[in-house]
């Protein structure tokens, strides 16, 4: 025991009730919100778990301040005890301010008065954030009624319609008679925005507003927010994993790791100049989508600390690679950096680092892997995947007993592409456009399907015996999303990668020596194998995933969003194992994922799908730099970029409503209901976009180009759906925000 | 609405004629009444049995086809479900029983839901303090006692408390004493034989309820659209009566269909121990006396039962949850 009270903090000399009165004299006069030493710790059957420990932040009237950090680090349980709504169990102490006024240690009750007033939050999960069985105006109206006893019942329905209105719900005052299943995800974030400020709150709590939703309605909802803060001139505070997200929002950041604050400062400090290794490594962690870049991504060794027990040391030395003995002597207080700026670090080397420190130096980035088949041009590849026009198509019924078709759901419809020796292959798009489904008919594998699948020269139409389709079996694997739930809890690593191979017929001896070269392929240690899969960390249940799919040799593996259940430092480490295990190997991927930076990080070529089309498919670089199709555009423009200063100036094409059900498909392209070019047509040539499905055509080479080159020059490796990708965009649907409302401080 | 309960009537109209049907030829084919004429002393030739038996329209001369369509004739033409071996017309003594089963049941059951789903919320909100602790134990022993058991060990309270008391103020058998004079007087008679099985069957029933309704509440104590609530500015308590409860109900709901059948199946331990002679006692004396038609009629007594029960079932579980779509 007594080594736990020697481990109190060092750096801190005064007693906490001192702190708290320095702390108090100097919280500026005109904070809004003021949280000075929040230490949250929960009681568990293993321990006491110290949550959060020490976070100090003014928020001032109408800034934005962005908490950025992993799982665990922390960030949900701030805003939680901020709010008031951490369980009982929790213990919570310091103080935090809410225009001067103490709100820590207040009752259940005495909050209620503040909570959906002068505070209120958005959470996460949209779909599971409202009462299923309330009308949604129910719902905004009870957060009415709580704080205005008083106001009318036609004054409270006046202010419903107004607010659903105002975050963009069409045809509002019907709306409000309809229940939270019969709206979207987004729709639903939207509806809880609304609530929240209900009430003109003047701090707003944004946790993870988006990370449940696709891009383009992750980027109307930060629009969203983005009006709210306008109208209320509320102070919001965002929580977010994605350092894209806040980028283009914030005023400030502070970024979290295990339950502290490790950096915080101006967004264009934090991201131009970081000077705590940490933060560095995030940032370099994260693939960018707008660059095409030839450099591996940083990947973050370890696992974040287990906060039971208390660091003596600072939390991240364990991780870091600067590390020296000085940094497990004490954790560094957060201390000012040198700069004029209000920046502060909590590294004892932060001076040493500034903006001309590249993070590929620090953090080892492997060498960028070359693959033996980079050299050969794609045409002499032999193909390992073929598609010719596959189809998938579900009968919608109804009645219970006689059952009659009443539509066709079109969730694949007319597939075709091909998958060369040693490439990348991507399909993105939004969920609901039928990515998934793709796969699920590539490895149906099935001879009555609808349309040809050609697996290593292997054809569905000749699978007629079991014998070809486990021939099919070894030429591709697969890696799933979820690495906890893919493994069968009670195998061990041993018995998961052993099963393949003993299926495949190979001895006992054989399997042996497979199994740990395979361990040492996707960097486990070989000694592990005899470990269950709940004794790893996620990312690396991931690679087990992946030594399972490798385990026959395939010469495809199908990844299906391979990183999304990961934490960013973790996902880094994953795909550069992806990118190396492609080169060494000579393996093709055909990748499925909603993260578009993670694709143009490792993919060769990307087809992007619309409600079961593709609409535009070719090389990486040419279809994220040059995209013809406009939802490719809106898609692309939608993604938030690391990047504060382009965020800040960047066009953004935001997409109305969500993606339309794929019961009605239109005659023509399926996308003229929500294109931006459809939107800006006269009518004459909307005509043509509603009538006739545009055929995926070649992309031109530049009259530029063709003048100045002597030859033929070869077709460019990019096609695209539609008539008329040159037509000016709907300026409804264009946003740029003026750099005015956000300047950096 | 009308358009679906029309529907759904139609579907369990048809499963109940199947079950019935299924169920006639069972008993026509293994009761067998004219073995039990033939204990009668003096000993009926063989030739008079079957006379007998004949006039009753239990021919067992016949196929078991050709009695099933005069059975069902019957029925269709005249509403006539036939007779007992010993003569007795099915219809008027299963209008008797029916009301008696329907007396026993029908209070137990409103007070087994009301008290169960009740003890269930306030439980939930005392999770593992002291009350929860007692009501849930309470809960599972009434599980695991068969309810035979139970039942006797009420009606020996009742008895103690008759006999502590020195005067009898409980009726632990029958329905009614014989011969009260209408009025203030027959009516305590009356409560004083509804009082012990009412409070047995209920004491046994509720747990279930109880067990359900606390699982359901505490899975919706720490929704995220409770916490939404809570964020909104009402308190814990308010935001889990409000939020919670309402959602936590749906499953009970629709539990509630496949209980009353259960009860009704159930009930003829109840109406044996305490002495109603009503539709469960009869269906299991139907079957010791070789009755074809009282025990066809109590089996399509039970099919009825379990399609209201579904019925209700479907009509709560629409009224709070606006997800089912009646279509």
């Amino acid at each position: 025991m007594s080594s736990e009270i020697a481990a109190g903090p060092v750096d801190q000399p005064q007693s906490a009730v001192e702190r708290l009165h320095i702390a108090g004299l100097h919280a500026p006069a005109d904070a809004i919100l003021s949280v000075r030493d929040m230490n949250v710790r929960f009681n568990t059957e293993n321990g006491v778990v110290h949550a959060v420990r020490g976070v100090d932040f003014d928020l001032m009237p109408g800034k934005t301040l962005g908490i950025v950090g992993e799982s665990g680090s922390g960030k949900s349980v701030t805003s939680l005890a901020i709010m008031g709504l951490l369980p009982s169990t929790a213990e919570v102490t310091g103080s935090v301010r809410l225009k001067g006024k103490e709100l820590l240690g207040l009752s259940d009750k005495a909050m209620c008065e503040y909570r959906g007033n002068e505070l209120a939050m958005v959470f996460q999960d949209p779909l599971s954030s409202l009462t299923p069985v309330y009308t949604v105006g129910n719902q905004i109206i009870e957060a009415l009624t709580i704080h205005n006893p008083t106001m009318s019942k036609q004054a409270k329905e006046a202010r419903a319609v107004e607010l659903l209105a105002m975050v963009g719900i069409p045809s509002p005052k019907e709306r409000l008679r309809a229940f939270p299943h019969e709206f979207s995800g987004g729709m639903r974030q939207r509806v809880m925005i609304a609530i929240a400020i209900a009430n003109n709150p003047r701090v707003l709590i944004a946790d993870e507003p988006t990370t449940a939703l696709d891009v383009t309605i992750q980027a109307q909802v930060l629009e969203v927010l983005h009006t709210a803060q306008e109208e209320t001139g509320a102070a919001v505070v965002m929580i977010t994993h994605d350092l894209g997200v806040v980028a283009g929002m914030a005023d400030d950041i502070m970024v979290m790791y295990a339950g502290r604050p490790v950096e915080t400062g101006a967004v264009d400090d934090i991201y131009y100049n970081p000077r705590m290794p940490y933060t560095m490594g995030l940032l370099g962690a994260v693939p960018r989508v707008d660059v095409a870049e030839k450099s591996s991504l940083v990947p973050i060794e370890g696992m974040p600390p287990n906060l039971i027990h208390t660091p003596t040391g600072c939390s991240f030395a364990p991780r870091c690679p600067l590390a020296a003995d000085a940094c497990l002597e004490g954790e560094p207080a957060l201390a000012p950096v040198p700069g004029p700026a209000a920046h502060r670090a909590a590294c004892i080397k932060s001076g040493s680092l500034g903006g001309d420190v590249d993070v590929h130096d620090v953090f080892a980035a492997p060498p960028v892997p070359v693959s033996r088949f980079d050299a050969i041009p794609r045409e002499e590849r032999s193909t390992v995947l073929q598609l010719k026009d596959v189809r998938k198509h579900f009968p919608l019924t109804k009645g219970a007993l006689l059952k009659r078709r009443i539509g066709t759901v079109k969730a694949v419809d007319g597939l075709s592409f091909d998958i060369r020796e040693g490439e990348c292959f991507s399909i993105v798009g939004e969920s609901g456009s039928g990515k998934t489904t793709t796969l699920l008919e590539i490895m149906e594998f099935h001879k009555d399907q609808d349309g040809e699948v050609v697996i290593g020269g292997i054809s569905n139409k000749q699978a007629a015996d079991g014998k070809t389709r486990s021939a099919m079996r070894r030429e591709l694997q697969m890696v799933f999303q979820d690495p906890t739930g893919a493994l069968d809890p009670r195998f061990t690593v041993y018995e998961v990668l052993a099963e393949p191979l003993q299926n495949a017929g190979m001895n006992k001896v054989d399997t042996k020596k497979r199994i740990m070269e395979l361990m040492k392929l996707v960097g486990l240690q070989p000694d592990h194998v005899n470990r269950f899969p709940n004794q790893f960390s996620g990312g690396q249940r991931q690679r087990i995933g992946i030594a399972r799919a490798l385990a026959v040799n395939p010469k495809l593996v199908v990844l299906d969003e391979p990183v999304s259940a990961l934490d960013v430092s973790v996902q880094a480490g994953v795909i550069n194992l992806l990118d190396k295990l492609r080169a060494e190997l000579g393996l093709s991927y055909l990748l499925v994922a909603h993260d578009l930076s993670v694709v143009r990080h490792i993919s060769n070529r990307v087809a992007v799908m619309y409600l079961g089309k593709i609409v535009e498919i070719g090389e990486v670089d040419r279809v994220f730099d040059n995209p013809r199709h406009p939802y490719t555009r809106a898609l692309l423009s939608a993604i938030p970029v690391p990047d504060p200063q382009l965020e800040r100036t960047r066009e953004r094409i935001i997409l109305r409503g969500d993606l339309p059900s794929p019961l009605g498909t239109p005659k023509g392209c399926n996308f003229a209901t929500r294109c931006p070019v459809f939107a800006a047509l006269p009518a004459a040539k909307q005509e043509k976009c509603l009538t006739l499905e545009p055929p995926l055509e070649q992309v031109a080479p530049s009259p530029a180009a063709r003048t100045l080159a002597a030859d033929p020059l070869p077709a460019l490796d990019q096609r695209f759906a539609c008539f008329f990708p040159d037509g000016e965009l709907d300026e409804d649907m264009l946003v740029v925000h003026e750099s005015a409302d956000h300047h950096a401080p | 609405m009308l358009r679906y309960l029309a529907k759904r009537g139609i579907t369990y109209v048809f499963m109940i004629f199947l079950t019935t049907s299924a169920g006639y030829f069972l008993a026509v084919s293994s009761l067998k009444p004219a073995l039990l004429e033939q204990e009668r002393i003096p000993r009926p030739t063989p030739e008079q049995v079957a006379n007998s038996m004949r006039l009753k329209g239990l021919d067992p001369d016949l196929s078991p086809w050709e009695r099933y369509v005069e059975w069902l004739t019957a029925i269709l033409t005249r509403w006539d479900w036939g007779r007992s071996p010993n003569g007795a017309f099915i219809n008027a003594e299963f209008g008797d029983r029916v009301w008696i089963s329907t007396r026993l049941f029908l209070a137990s059951i409103i007070l087994t839901l009301v008290i169960g789903v009740a003890l269930g919320v306030y439980s939930a909100a005392r999770q593992y303090k002291f009350q929860d602790r007692v009501i849930t134990s309470y809960s599972y022993l009434a599980y695991i006692v068969p309810a035979p058991i139970a039942y006797f060990l009420v009606q020996l309270g009742a008895i103690n408390i008759n006999e502590t008391v020195g005067e009898r103020i409980f009726f632990v058998t029958g329905i009614s004493t014989p011969g009260m004079e209408p009025g203030w007087a027959q009516f305590i008679d009356m409560l004083a034989h509804y009082a012990v099985p009412t409070v047995a069957i209920t004491l046994v029933g509720w747990g279930s309820y109880q067990i359900a309704q606390r699982q359901y509440l505490l899975d919706n104590v720490n929704a995220d659209f409770v916490r939404t609530a809570r964020a909104k500015g009402l308190t814990r308590n308010q935001a889990i009566s409000r939020h919670a409860l309402r959602v936590s109900f749906i499953p009970v709901a629709q539990s509630i269909a496949f209980t009353i059948p259960a009860i009704f199946a159930g009930g003829f331990f109840a109406e044996k121990i305490f002495a109603w002679p009503g539709v469960g006692s009869w269906s299991i004396d139907a079957i010791s006396l070789q009755d074809v038609n009282a025990a066809t009629a109590t089996l399509a007594y039970g099919s009825v039962i379990f399609a209201l029960g579904a019925i209700l079932a479907d009509f709560a579980t629409t009224l709070v949850d606006p997800r089912v779509r009646v279509q």
